[in-house]
């Protein structure tokens, strides 16, 4: 990454605080119908890089014998993980569609156990904002490993108040 | 053993019979997702379907349908496509998925097809197209590589 592009990323992060940021995206992963029902939490946010939880229940499991995860639950926690880790990679919020996603299935994942996540923003360009993330439940065991690229639809396709609406209405960064 | 995807005689059997049914009762995640499967009326494969319910929104604004909940629909699809088509009774074990995201997908019916397009003795290559009101306008297109484990015996 050249220096430009990390000074650009770091007065994107620099308005708000890490507190602010994990706020905003759990108002944001709380908006999207399927990650709230399934509770996902928000732990920690250091642009450009997101940290998540998804607590452990039934409807998880794709393997009810074994006790295995499905793995469809991985690239759906994995798009989720990685799109959010785009918004505070940004030098503003905008609406970014996946493009696409790659996802290797190192091991399978065990029912009854939170899985964690973490996904981070490796470079930005003017059309494209390009990630990966990573799965696990045992830290030195990673379950799954993804790359998302992200289009930005830039300022013009994003609706007004979208950084508000994200942040509160009292943001005043 | 009781039924289910480890019992062979039980794997063997549902497929000789096309019971797709009878897995998708078995995945607890694509039956939360609403993952559904019919005979292809123009073909003797399978066409999946992905029901639109409120759970699977992942953008409110437009809306639109869960990019995530998309690929798991079709990452199903294409695992089940490949236990019906392959030579013998398998368990399949994705190694790695990829998707391309064509169009939004509304909150409507999304349906998919899936095409073997390689069954060597371990690996298997799976390409699985997703679209809602025509075929011939698809919302996404995915690949997925499996490995092939081999059937054990009931005492395993």
């Amino acid at each position: 990454m050249s220096a430009s592009d990390e000074s650009r990323q770091e007065s994107a992060a620099a308005h708000r605080s890490p507190e602010r940021w994990r706020a905003g995206l759990t108002r944001f992963v709380n908006v999207i119908p399927h990650t709230r029902e399934l509770g996902l939490e928000v732990l920690e946010v250091a642009p450009p890089r997101v940290h998540m939880r998804l607590p452990w229940r039934d409807e998880l499991l794709g393997d009810t014998e074994r006790g295995l995860v499905h793995g469809g639950v991985l690239t759906m926690l994995l798009d989720t993980v990685c799109g959010s880790a785009v918004l505070c990679g940004l030098p503003a919020p905008e609406v970014c569609p996946t493009l696409d996603l790659r996802v290797d299935h190192y091991r399978p994942a065990l029912a009854g156990q939170p899985i964690m996540a973490e996904a981070r923003v490796l470079r930005v360009t003017g059309a494209m904002v390009f990630t990966e993330g990573t799965l696990w439940q045992d830290p030195q065991r990673p379950i799954a490993r993804g790359i998302g690229n992200f289009v930005r639809l830039g300022p013009r396709n994003t609706p007004p108040g979208f950084a508000e609406a994200l942040f509160g209405e009292d943001d005043h960064a | 053993m009781p039924e289910g995807f480890h019992d062979v005689a039980w794997l063997a059997r549902t497929r000789a019979e096309g019971d797709v049914a009878a897995w998708l009762e078995r995945l607890p995640y694509a039956r939360y997702i609403g993952v559904t499967a019919t005979p292809d009326a123009s073909g003797d494969g399978l066409i999946f379907h992905l029901e639109p319910r409120e759970h699977n929104v992942g953008n409110v604004l437009l809306p639109a349908l869960h990019g995530g909940v998309v690929a798991a629909f079709m990452e199903t699809a294409g695992t089940l496509d490949l236990m019906l088509s392959a030579r013998e009774p398998r368990l399949p074990r994705v190694v790695d998925f990829s998707i391309d995201y064509l169009r939004t997908a509304r909150v409507v019916t999304t349906h998919a097809r899936c095409q073997l397009l390689r069954e060597g003795r371990r690996l298997a290559n799976v390409q699985v197209t997703a679209w809602q009101e025509a075929e011939d306008q698809p919302v996404a297109t995915a690949r997925l590589h499996l490995v092939l484990g081999a059937p054990e015996p009931n005492d395993a």
